[in-house]
């Protein structure tokens, strides 16, 4: 399977750097158990950025091309670019419905994983 | 709580019933009249969905005849009109029949016994407080809004804080007139005649099912039924089986397996997976610690609880620094929760993971998995949570420096202050009562770190065919038992510190948390028998079994949580502990003491009963708790059994060395399941135990 795939050059942003670099991770041990589709809609005012992301049993593939999902989350550009970068808990964030999930959940409860923990103290802000 | 007959899932008078993490809890009648801290309602997902569901008849309250707990996920209720405790109507019969799916399902009939029609005002009463469940455990007040919506034979009850939104959406079959507070039905019933409505009680998320057309299509509990009760009767005929002589354990045995089943549990987030939730109704959620040791006192007679636990708990395992939760890469979570008060970060439980012995534990149980079942697959795909857990040991958890896991909550407002299994804040201290600061290093976890390297070097060497880290793991292991020996001895004493503190200093009070340390192998032999005699003497052992805490120490108190009481889980790992030094008899003696308090039970043991001398009180006094059935109380006959039978698997064999008590009688285990196929296990109880305990005493 390919690590990666290219990205739409329209986006950028901090939601674009989390899906690029994780095309680039190659294979991810963490996520050996599981499989499958995840759709991401990025919503910007009326513009919607979408990602997918395959998960092949560690392998990871992410692409901006249309294709089948298991699973997906929908959320405000800000609030993802603050999950992007730790300073938003998605799981939390999900609880209080502001991330619309739909399909496989199981499948997301694993791929938060990837997502950063809060900046500390010292941390250099991202 | 008390036990009833019958298995009723009963709390006082409450009768529950669940699927999953949604459950109900009423009164006799079915009705819900919930306060503010009274634990009465439909919950889901951690949140209470409905806390009024009252049903009148002409205004009239009903009196129960009978409730009928037809399956844990099912009740019949029968009624009648009226309260009067000597005159009751006859002439009608009231049946509520309740099942629970994602929301709940009631067909309500009502019988006509006369000769004559009849019209009734048929009146259910709705509500709902939306509390999270840490609210009503703690007693919180609701920072949001309320919102009721009335539509054609339906009503909607919504709370609504910023974001957040949950709803519960209540819809009849027959024509009602609704208003805000409940839906009323006009019902004529012809001479010896019935009327039926079906009422259907839908949980709606939002963010999950809000906007789908219709979401009842998950939460047609009544379709699901079928493969429900499919499910339990499977579940059963898959154990072994249990023959004895001895009929209560015969029922203790069943008690267990139903019990299990009950406590399996699946939400949205795990479909088609089941492992052991932590208790019911408050602990129905994913609790690393309590799966762990389940499946770990399940493994030999279901081993899919533990293939389940280790897929899970893996798959949430921590992967970051957050001091919020407490969490670590490589650590395993402690519990996870849904409600309102995660959602907003009062509470930590998304998930939480200040826990130091489930991440040491988890490997364990992977090994002890591959021991009874032979699954390399899973172990393979299991490879990198199992290493990222032996890495947490060393990298993460040595907050003293000095080697060992110690704990101390970053989150200081909402973490947990004792984060091993004896969570209370007083259950580890110094002889005299005072408490020791933080970091602690209690000394059970340096034997569940000693066992995970141990173990963790033995899937290395077979399964990932990495004989590198087979050798390191054994040598930090054989490292850590000579330091362990050296470090937490109480030479005078001849016993082990059930802690160091901040200083390194030992923690000297007398607790069964050195009868782990046999279970995980860290004790010396030429200690075992010094362990073994304070164990079995008067001031831990009962004639029950072995309390958390010394008699004689400064916090013993023979009712307090983790200091004095006897707890069925702790003394069920005492008793394999036992085993694996030898001491087959004494493993005997605790396991006749717990398998008899059993039998007050009706073969459901409590979390824990009083410390009191046996021979003082006769009967075992429960000690109050909100759980019940509580799972690691459930596993505990299994794990007994286990013990008693000897069993223990090697290679592709199982061995069978029984040591029964003599009051057992006969035992016969059939179709134990393992990489062996099925074998049988037989056992005649030969142990005299009043010889062994009048010697102790």
């Amino acid at each position: 399977m390919p690590a990666t795939e290219t990205a739409a050059p329209a986006a950028t942003g901090a939601a674009a750097r989390f899906f690029t670099e994780l095309g680039r991770s190659g294979r991810l041990p963490q996520l050996g158990t599981v499989s499958g589709t995840i759709r991401f809609d990025i919503v910007d005012g009326s513009d919607v950025e979408r990602w997918y992301v395959t998960l092949a049993k560690g392998d990871v593939s992410v692409s901006q091309n249309d294709r089948e999902s298991d699973a997906s989350a929908r959320a405000e550009r800000a609030l993802f670019d603050g999950i992007a970068s730790g300073r938003v808990n998605v799981v939390a964030a999900m609880l209080r419905g502001l991330v619309e999930v739909d399909g496989d959940l199981g499948l997301l409860m694993v791929f938060q994983k990837l997502f950063p923990g809060p900046p500390r103290a010292g941390d250099t802000e991202r | 709580m008390r036990a009833t007959q019958k298995g009723e899932r009963v709390t006082g008078d409450l009768v529950q019933i669940l699927e999953g993490n949604t459950f109900v809890v009423s009164d006799r009648r079915g009705d819900i009249e919930a306060s503010s801290t009274d634990p009465t309602g439909l919950f889901s997902f951690d949140t209470r969905c409905l806390s009024r569901w009252v049903l009148t008849v002409n205004g009239q309250r009903l009196t129960p005849l009978s409730t009928d707990d037809l399956q844990y996920f099912e009740t019949r209720f029968f009624l009648v009109p009226g309260t009067g405790t000597v005159y009751v109507d006859a002439k009608l019969s009231v049946i509520r029949e309740r099942s629970v799916g994602e929301g709940f399902h009631e067909e309500l009939t009502i019988l006509n016994h006369d000769d004559a029609a009849i019209d009734l005002d048929v009146r259910i009463d709705v509500g709902c407080d939306f509390a999270d469940l840490f609210e009503v455990k703690d007693a919180l007040a609701k920072k949001g809004t309320y919102e009721t919506r009335v539509e054609d034979n339906q009503i909607m009850l919504g709370y609504r804080r910023d974001t957040f939104f949950r709803a519960t959406r209540i819809t009849a079959s027959e024509p009602a007139q609704v208003d805000e507070r409940g839906l009323t039905f006009s019902a004529k019933i012809e001479p010896h005649g019935r009327w039926t409505t079906d009422l259907d009680v839908v949980v709606v998320i939002a963010g999950y099912n809000e906007s789908r057309d219709d979401p009842t299509h998950e939460s047609d509990s009544k379709k699901r039924h079928p493969s429900l009760a499919k499910g339990l009767d499977r579940w059963i005929d898959h154990a072994p089986q249990l023959e004895s002589t001895d009929d209560a354990l015969r029922q203790t045995y069943r008690r267990s397996l139903v019990d299990l089943a009950a406590l399996r549990f699946s939400t949205r987030t795990m479909p088609n997976r089941y492992l052991p939730a932590a208790g019911l109704p408050w602990f129905m959620t994913i609790f690393g610690r309590d799966s762990i040791f389940t499946s770990l006192q399940a493994l030999p007679f279901m081993s899919e609880l533990a293939a389940t636990t280790l897929l899970t708990l893996g798959e949430r395992q921590g992967s970051r620094i957050d001091d919020f939760r407490d969490e670590d890469p490589g650590r395993i979570l402690h519990e996870m929760r849904f409600g309102e008060m995660t959602a907003f970060e009062e509470r930590p439980h998304s998930p939480y993971y200040g826990c130091a012995d489930a991440t040491p534990l988890y490997v364990v149980l992977l090994d002890e998995y591959e021991r009874w079942t032979g699954d390399h697959k899973l172990v393979r795909e299991l490879e990198y949570p199992a290493r990222a857990a032996l890495n947490w040991i060393d990298e993460y958890a040595n907050l003293q420096g000095n080697g060992y896991i110690a704990y101390k909550r970053r989150n200081e407002e909402t973490g947990l202050e004792n984060q091993c299994w004896k969570d209370s804040w007083d259950s580890i201290s110094y002889r005299d009562g005072t408490l020791p600061g933080f970091p602690r290093a209690t000394c059970e976890l340096q034997g569940y770190a000693y066992d995970a390297k141990v173990r963790g070097a033995r899937l290395a060497r077979t399964v990932w065919h990495d004989p590198e880290f087979a050798d390191k793991l054994e040598k930090e292991a054989a490292d850590l038992k000579r330091r362990f020996n050296r470090d937490y001895w109480l030479p005078d004493d001849e016993y082990y510190a059930v802690a160091l503190d901040a200083d390194g200093r030992q923690v000297d009070a007398l607790t069964s948390n050195i009868g782990h340390l046999l279970w995980s192998g860290i004790v010396d032999r030429s200690k075992a028998k010094s362990v073994v005699r304070h164990l079995m003497g008067p001031r831990l052992f009962s004639g029950w079994g072995i309390r958390t805490m010394a008699e004689g120490e400064g916090r013993y108190n023979p009712i307090g949580y983790h200091v004095g009481t006897v707890w069925p889980f702790d003394n069920s790992f005492i008793a394999w502990g036992l085993r694996n030094y030898g001491f087959k008899e004494e493993a005997a003696v605790v396991a006749e003491g717990i398998l008899n308090a059993a039998e007050f039970f009706e073969g459901r043991l409590p979390e824990a009963f009083g410390g009191y001398l046996r021979s003082t009180t006769k009967y075992p006094v429960q000690y109050p708790t909100a759980c019940s059935p509580q799972a690691w109380s459930t596993g505990a006959p299994l794990l007994l059994l286990r013990t008693m039978l000897g069993l223990e698997p090697a290679g592709e064999n199982l061995i069978i060395d029984p040591s029964l008590p003599a009051s057992v009688g006969r035992i016969e285990l059939l179709d134990i399941p393992g990489r062996w196929g099925r074998v049988d296990a037989f056992g005649r109880g030969r142990v005299d135990t009043t010889k062994l305990k009048s010697r102790r005493r």
